[in-house]
């Protein structure tokens, strides 16, 4: 075994008191005193000793999470002064782990606290605490996970605040988003490239309009300047045909204009609409590959503004922000050069004013980020209130709670409320800087032309027009500036989290060189599996079990007691943190998850009606079934008469948007799925606990067809449903606490036999079930 | 590899030889009963290992878990006691913490402190939001501490108006009393959680 890793006053004192390092097998810090202070300490596991070393607590210690902080910085090698507590193993019976509410601590014979730590290092010491085990226990496969050590990012040496998202959220800059939108586009670049030349079309047309307008019009023609027609080609002063002729110029800039603009339109929003759909897909895509666990932690409403409104909005300021960036940058640049040819004073008046606008604008964007967040977690409170409560509305009129949830709806709302109009008040505050500023520079010019016109200063009054006309010009873009920062700050933060979601791993994934397994006979083996939703939280302990092909295993244990998980493995839902699970052999991380999740069917007490016809939902895991087929599955799932009961038959619409089904309806609909399915392996999870006693017995007559041939693993609390089972076993606390055939059971006494007297008696009392 | 069924000697309830109903029955009726507690009935201790004993007339438990049933609403009321296994089972329920005497009050509270450890922040140095999550730089009453949390998740929590819980990627608590409280650039720096 590699040596432990133990910075330097841990080892001299150690040593002082007598202990090897060498001896030492397991380490890990601890960062609290029993008392709620913190204080550095350590938790040392030699080979027949515990060391409990502590120092007094350090108030000016800035104390680093996970997450924060570098490698280096967390295993700095702080200097204390140690009160070493040494334990032989010999008179050390049991060591646990005690979860508090936000903090754990370390117990020795169910009695005496050794240490406190804060869930920083709550996996660490269940892994010194696995250690200790295996030392009085030893296990032949023994897994020491001390390498599993939290990884850093390569770049700024942070560590990743999610392991399985090796992301770092300080390196991660904001430009990269942007590209990876960009790319988003590359299918699309064909129509791009007409938008932009319509896009520059237009912005040349507006260059020319204000020439036209002033100078052309007033200065040549109503001035009647003969050397212009001169060069124009009109002879003989024919001053009304250049005046038809300049206001058909006119005419012919401002419909290409409009030409222009419909045409932009039209390929801006089919590239919006194609790229939106795109990202849609692959969110949906991703949220679909992710695992259970993802779900878990999420509210559905948020996830729905996830994949609805993040990538409209991440579009949106693609196609009207960013390609304006360029046009608006163009139209600026060229008008100050335009207006700067005409009369420089003049334009460095005109100018002077416009870089505050934008520098403001730019130095605004942190706030906007945080107002748009917070917009965003407004709406997604919402969002998840709205369907809480669409899901839960039966209860809330059973008790009568309108009133009650329209004014948490109110809170809600206005909340929303609160957040735009923040947004709004402050963007009116920049507005009326920025458009007080554009109206000064507009007086200013006036004036100051004016007042060059009086002196006859060689300026004229078209000029002063065109000057004007394009000092309009520019505040269009100008004003595009302004916002174009908030709309970026929106947009990036909408990517920020659709990318979120796109970059995850799930946590179960396909072997990288899957086994394909067709058919399998189906033998199910769990080799020393133990799970737990949290590494430190076993849920299922050290099971081994072993279904035969063919046969039937049932399941009993109480509530809680780790059943439903224990079948979730199976399938793969999750992946056990040790042990193996076999089918036929072949372990079922290295099967494919088309073969696996075939031939593993599940009829649980949660059903799942999906929007759609019955004949859709039966068919669900096999669409390709004929008609014949799925009549068939109906009818052996006793469900054949109660669909044709309904009017549409077979072609009822049921799920949220149709008809409702009873309990037992949809637990024969899904029993139909999985007859459909013919899966090898099927696993009934309290396949009848919501349905009537006589419901139940038909359904059982179709599960009784169901399993032949199969095999099966069954839990239920009924006992009566487990009689044809080959097999029990009782799972108590994560843990097999009996196994054999319901003779073997019955005679040994246990649970199994309390649990079966106590429902001959029917007895259902609380607690037992 | 199936393991022989004697292997449910440990079970729960597999202690008893044979199946009692009535026994059962007195079980369940007392699970359905509460029990308070106070200093005429019962007795707590400090135990040598840092927990704490408690003695009802005959019964005797070595060691009890302490509980707080609305640690945030009611902290000082309705003190569970429990057994410390994992089945814990109510022992009995102090109603309200002033009505007994201060030592055993003293000795409770120390219980409830460690099992309910959150550190009071006192001061925001700064918060930093960055790609989902977001990193605190706080000053606690139990000195400075800087960690991180999950943005999208349910990291901060409003217990009130004014009180927040702020919990870390590790689930470790933080919790503002008062954001009314803080500095205006305290508040600047939360306001993105509020």
């Amino acid at each position: 075994m590699e040596k432990v890793k133990l910075p330097t006053s841990v080892s001299a004192a150690l040593k002082a008191q007598g202990v090897s390092v060498d001896s030492v097998l397991f380490a890990s810090a601890t960062d609290m005193n029993t008392f709620c202070e913190y204080a550095d300490g350590y938790v040392v596991l030699a080979d027949d000793k515990l060391c409990v070393l502590a120092s007094p607590p350090c108030p000016e210690q800035v104390r680093l999470f996970k997450g924060y902080g570098t490698k280096a910085e967390a295993e700095a090698d702080v200097p204390h002064d140690w009160a070493v507590k040494i334990m032989p193993l010999a008179e050390l019976e049991q060591l646990s782990i005690e979860r508090q509410v936000a903090c754990g601590i370390l117990v020795a014979n169910n009695g005496e606290r050794l240490a406190a730590f804060s869930n920083l290092h709550t996996k660490k010491m269940h892994l010194l605490v696995r250690a200790f085990e295996n030392l009085k226990n030893p296990q032949p496969d023994f897994m020491n996970h001390e390498k599993e050590e939290e990884e850093y990012c390569p770049t700024c040496g942070t560590m990743y605040p999610n392991k399985n998202r090796k992301i770092c959220p300080k390196c991660m800059d904001r430009g990269t988003i942007f590209m990876r939108v960009l790319r988003y586009f590359k299918p699309y670049i064909g129509k791009m490239a007409i938008m932009m030349v319509c896009f520059f079309g237009i912005a040349g047309l507006n260059l020319v309009w204000p020439y036209l307008n002033g100078t052309v019009l007033y200065d040549y023609i109503l001035e009647k300047d003969a050397a212009f027609l001169e060069r124009i080609g009109i002879p003989n002063a024919e001053f009304a045909t250049a005046l038809l002729l300049v206001v058909l110029a006119m005419f012919l800039a401002k419909l290409s204009i409009q030409l222009l603009s419909v045409l932009q339109g039209i390929f801006t929003a089919q590239i919006v609409t194609s790229v939106v759909r795109d990202l849609k897909k692959d969110i949906f895509g991703a949220m679909g590959k992710l695992s259970i666990n993802f779900y878990k932690s999420r509210q559905t409403g948020s996830l729905m503004t996830r994949v609805l409104s993040d990538a409209e909005r991440v579009t949106g300021f693609f196609i009207d922000g960013a390609p304006y960036v360029l046009i608006h940058g163009f139209t600026i640049l060229s008008t100050i050069a335009v207006m700067f040819s005409i009369r420089w004073e003049l334009a460095i008046v005109a100018c002077i004013l416009t870089p505050i606008s934008v520098v403001i604008g730019f130095k605004l964007r942190p706030y906007f980020w945080r107002l748009f967040g917070r917009s965003h977690r407004a709406e997604r409170a919402i969002n998840s209130q709205v369907n809480d409560n669409l899901t839960g509305a039966r209860v809330v009129k059973a008790f009568g709670q309108e009133q009650r949830e329209i004014s948490r709806f109110h809170t809600n709302n206005t909340r929303m409320m609160d957040a735009e109009l923040s947004i709004v008040r402050f963007d009116v505050k920049f507005s009326f800087i920025y458009h007080f500023t554009q109206e000064l520079t507009n007086f200013i010019v006036w004036l100051i032309g004016v007042f060059l016109i009086f002196r006859s200063i060689n300026f004229e009054l078209g000029v002063l027009i065109t000057f004007v006309g394009y000092v309009g010009q520019l505040s269009g873009p100008m004003n595009f500036f302004s916002h174009v920062f908030r709309w970026w700050s929106n947009s990036i933060n909408s990517a920020q989290r659709m990318f979120e979601i796109l970059d995850s791993i799930p946590e179960v994934q396909e072997s990288e060189n899957p086994v394909s397994m067709p058919k399998p006979r189906g033998e199910i083996v769990l080799d020393h599996v133990t799970f737990g939703y949290e590494i430190n939280k076993p849920v299922l302990k050290n099971i081994n079990l072993r279904v035969n092909e063919g046969e039937m295993l049932g399941i009993v244990g109480r509530s809680g007691a780790g059943k439903t998980t224990l079948v979730n493995l199976i399938s793969r839902m999750y992946d056990p943190q040790e042990g193996t699970i076999t089918l036929d052999g072949v372990n079922v991380r290295d099967l494919t998850f088309h073969d696996l999740r075939r031939n593993v069917a599940m009829v649980s007490q949660e059903t799942y009606i999906f929007m759609g016809t019955v004949e859709q939902n039966i068919a669900y895991a096999n669409p390709n079934a004929s008609k014949a087929e799925i009549i068939r599955a109906a009818v052996l799932a006793s469900a054949h008469d109660f669909i044709l009961r309904m009017p549409d038959g077979y072609d009822t619409v049921i799920g949220s948007a149709g008809r409702e089904l009873s309990g037992g309806e949809r637990q024969r609909i899904s029993i139909a799925r999985a007859i459909l399915a013919n899966p090898k392996i099927l696993i009934l999870d309290e396949a009848t606990a919501s349905v009537d006693t006589e419901t139940e017995k038909a359904i059982q007559s179709s599960i009784n067809y169901l399993i032949k041939g199969r095999t099966t693993i069954s839990i239920a609390h009924r006992l009566s449903t487990l009689r044809d089972a080959d097999k029990l076993v009782v799972i108590d606390n994560g843990e097999i606490t009996e196994e054999g055939t319901q003779k073997e059971l019955t005679a040994l006494h246990g649970t199994y036999y309390k649990l079966m007297e106590l429902q001959t008696k029917a007895l259902a009392l609380k607690g037992i079930e | 590899m199936p393991k022989g069924p004697q292997k449910g000697s440990n079970s729960a309830g597999g202690g008893e030889e044979e199946f009692n109903l009535e026994q059962m029955e007195k079980e369940t009726e007392e699970m359905l009963k509460l029990r308070y507690l106070d200093d005429s009935n019962a007795v707590f201790e400090r135990t040598q290992g840092g927990f704490v004993s408690v003695r009802i007339k005959e019964e005797f438990y070595p060691r009890v878990q302490v509980i707080r049933m609305f640690p945030f609403s009611d902290p000082e009321k309705y003190i569970s006691i429990r057994t410390p296994d994992e089945h814990s089972k109510e022992i009995g329920v102090i109603e309200d913490m002033k009505q007994i005497s201060k030592e055993t009050r003293k000795m409770l509270e120390e219980q409830l402190n460690l099992r309910y450890f959150t550190p009071i922040i006192t001061k925001i140095i700064n918060i930093k939001d960055e790609y989902g999550y977001a990193y605190f730089d706080v000053v606690t009453d139990r000195g400075a501490c800087r960690f991180t949390i999950n943005v999208g998740g349910h990291a901060v929590v409003h217990l009130s108006e004014t009180r927040i819980l702020i919990s870390d990627i590790d689930e470790n608590r933080f919790e503002i009393p008062d954001v009314t409280k803080l500095s205006a650039r305290e508040l600047k720096l939360l306001d993105l959680f509020l």
